[in-house]
């Protein structure tokens, strides 16, 4: 696969599958009626950004000469996550057996069941690399931004707590608490 | 109003058409009062709009306003499930807006609005809200309210507005805002009509937001005295100036940052015209996060001010409730705030853009998950950062404003409104 879909140590996955024709009211439906609050993706813990989308059809502008119209809708799943792609998509194969049996699995081709290596294969085979791919820390790892922000909150407590101390005081505090 | 029955609703409709204040230049000056009409999806659909036109809608329209309240942050005690009835309900269908020069011309008014309906039947008022300008028109917190509105291209008070109120432009002038950005039918700010259900219903109408938000004046005030006795570079009045981005009397931070302007005159000519990005690019003057700043940025988000111009909004809102006397700091139980109203070409690129990207986070200003202060926060845990040398945190952000319902709202052009009416 060309480099283009990676940036750093990050890698930005794509994958377009067809959907089953009947099958496209069923599979808007289980998506979205994913709770916000607790994502199947959550279970793929190196992954940045990740999303299933529907695509429905081509759009046409008024004064396009051609009209294109699609065979049928389309599953694009994108995921930027902390590479390497191969072993994101065998925990992928692993985690995710349920919602992919659901998402997948009104695709066509998918295999039966929608899990490990069968899965994996089908995924890679309709893979669409990515043409420009940035990533804003490439080098940061999701374990690296979530540590980032939780400092982050710290620091900001700890501004609002001190507010008003003298330096001195100030400057004993923020060793007791950043210096131990 | 709730619409009980279709053909009886639209021939008190058909009877009302006459009245609708429209467009028309005022001959023999301010009328006595002014009637308008909008309609909630649902209020559409009880009257018996054709299902092709009903589904030319937005799709946040055709929601409404409770399935997306939690998107809009109405969590907590401005959770929809606990908003008053109508609201949320699905029982609020028309809306019926008298603007008038005084209590009694209202009270004339809506004698006559139920007359009609006993007599028309069809239909049943199912909430009346009263509003009307405080002293000064001040809003409940103290703040000169609603002078500031977009400059629209087409309009007669375009030219008045412009400097401030349209887009800034590179060499330092202004140029006004597209009329489609806030009227349906005409070419919006990307050169081509916004989204509309089919003429006649889309032609020159647009987009209304109605929110009751209740206001805890006391807990403001509490909240600003305590955080000023901290507060080294000024007093709780400039402390007030930087949580809005304006003191009190209007005069802008960003042109006055030590002191109000005593000139200050809110409907003068240019009295909005400044901009953030040459003169206060940190912060220093008027705060990143302050209320004006985050809803309408102008130039503060670079880009020659790109990001900000497509989510502006005309807002008619007023208060509701008598004031709290000026120095009490305890609450006294009575209900007051502001009745919000805006009107755009897009629900969920202006209004709702601005409440959720702008208002209800800080990312776009690189404020992390800080949310403007003067709308509080309902876990009480936020916090709002005046910047300066040092900067100081208002922390933490109690909830000084309740949602207490809202829809969303269609308001028909004149020909919308007698194609509703005439049931086509």
């Amino acid at each position: 696969m060309r480099s283009s879909n990676e940036s750093g140590q990050a890698y930005a996955f794509m994958a377009m599958t067809p959907i089953v024709q009947g099958e496209e009211s069923d599979l808007r439906s289980y998506l979205e009626g994913i709770p916000r609050s607790s994502s199947p993706l959550a279970k793929l813990p190196r992954t940045h950004f990740a999303r299933w989308v529907i695509l429905e059809e081509f759009h046409h502008e008024a004064g396009q000469r051609r009209r294109e119209q699609l065979k049928s809708q389309y599953l694009i799943f994108t995921s930027n996550f902390d590479g390497p792609l191969d072993s994101y998509l065998d925990e992928l194969g692993e985690q995710l057996v349920e919602e992919a049996g659901e998402i997948w699995g009104r695709c066509y081709g998918c295999p039966r069941p929608a899990a490990g290596a069968p899965l994996k294969d089908y995924l890679l085979h309709n893979q669409i690399d990515t043409g420009l791919f940035f990533a804003a820390y490439a080098d940061a790892t999701v374990e690296r931004v979530v540590a980032s922000l939780d400092q982050r909150e710290r620091m900001i407590d700890f501004a609002v707590e001190t507010q008003g101390l003298t330096p001195n005081e100030l400057q004993r505090r923020f060793r007791q608490e950043f210096c131990p | 109003m709730r619409v009980d029955d279709a053909d009886r609703g639209r021939v008190w409709l058909r009877d009302l058409l006459g009245e609708v204040t429209n467009a028309q230049a005022w001959n023999g000056g301010k009328p006595r009062t002014h009637l308008n009409l909008a309609f909630t999806y649902l209020g559409l659909v009880a009257l018996g709009v054709p299902k092709p036109v009903l589904g030319g809608f937005s799709k946040e329209f055709r929601q409404g306003m409770a399935d997306r309240a939690a998107l809009l942050g109405d969590t907590g005690q401005s959770d929809a499930g606990q908003w008053e009835p109508p609201f949320g309900s699905g029982q609020a269908h028309v809306l019926v807006t008298i603007n008038a020069v005084d209590d009694d011309a209202v009270a004339d008014r809506l004698r006559d609005l139920r007359a009609q309906i006993d007599s028309d039947g069809g239909l049943a008022i199912v909430y009346v809200q009263h509003a009307h300008l405080l002293q000064g028109a001040r809003e409940h917190f103290g703040y000169a309210d609603g002078f500031a509105q977009p400059a629209i291209e087409g309009t007669d008070e375009a030219a008045k507005r412009v400097r401030g109120g349209g887009v800034p432009l590179k060499d330092g002038g202004w140029r006004p805002l597209a009329a489609g950005e806030f009227i349906l039918g005409y070419d919006d700010e990307d050169g081509s009509p916004p989204n509309a259900p089919p003429d006649p219903y889309g032609r020159s109408g647009t987009y209304m937001v109605w929110r009751k938000l209740h206001q805890d004046v006391a807990l403001f005030r509490r909240t600003l005295r305590d955080a000023a006795e901290l507060y080294e570079d000024g007093d709780e009045t400039k402390l007030r100036a930087k949580v809005v981005g304006r003191w009190p009397d209007g005069t802008p931070l960003v042109t006055s940052p030590e002191e109000p302007d005593a000139t200050f005159e809110p409907n003068a000519d240019g009295s909005n015209d400044f901009r953030y990005a040459g003169v206060d690019p940190t912060g220093g003057r008027c705060p990143l996060g302050a209320h004006i700043r985050r809803s309408n940025p102008r130039d503060a988000l670079g880009w020659d001010g790109l990001l900000s111009f497509r989510h502006r909004m005309i807002r008619r809102g007023m208060p509701y409730g008598d004031p709290l006397p000026d120095e009490a700091v305890e609450d006294d139980g009575a209900e007051r705030g502001l009745v919000f109203v805006c009107f755009n070409a897009s629900i969920s690129r202006q209004f709702e853009g601005v409440q959720i990207q702008w208002l209800n986070d800080g990312n776009i200003f690189r404020l992390g998950h800080d949310k403007d202060f003067l709308m509080g926060d309902s876990t009480a845990t936020a916090k709002m950062t005046v910047q300066g040398d040092p900067p100081f945190f208002l922390a933490p952000q109690p909830s000084f404003v309740t949602t207490r319902g809202g829809e969303y709202l269609f308001v028909p052009g004149i020909a919308a409104l007698a194609a509703i009416a005439g049931g086509a």
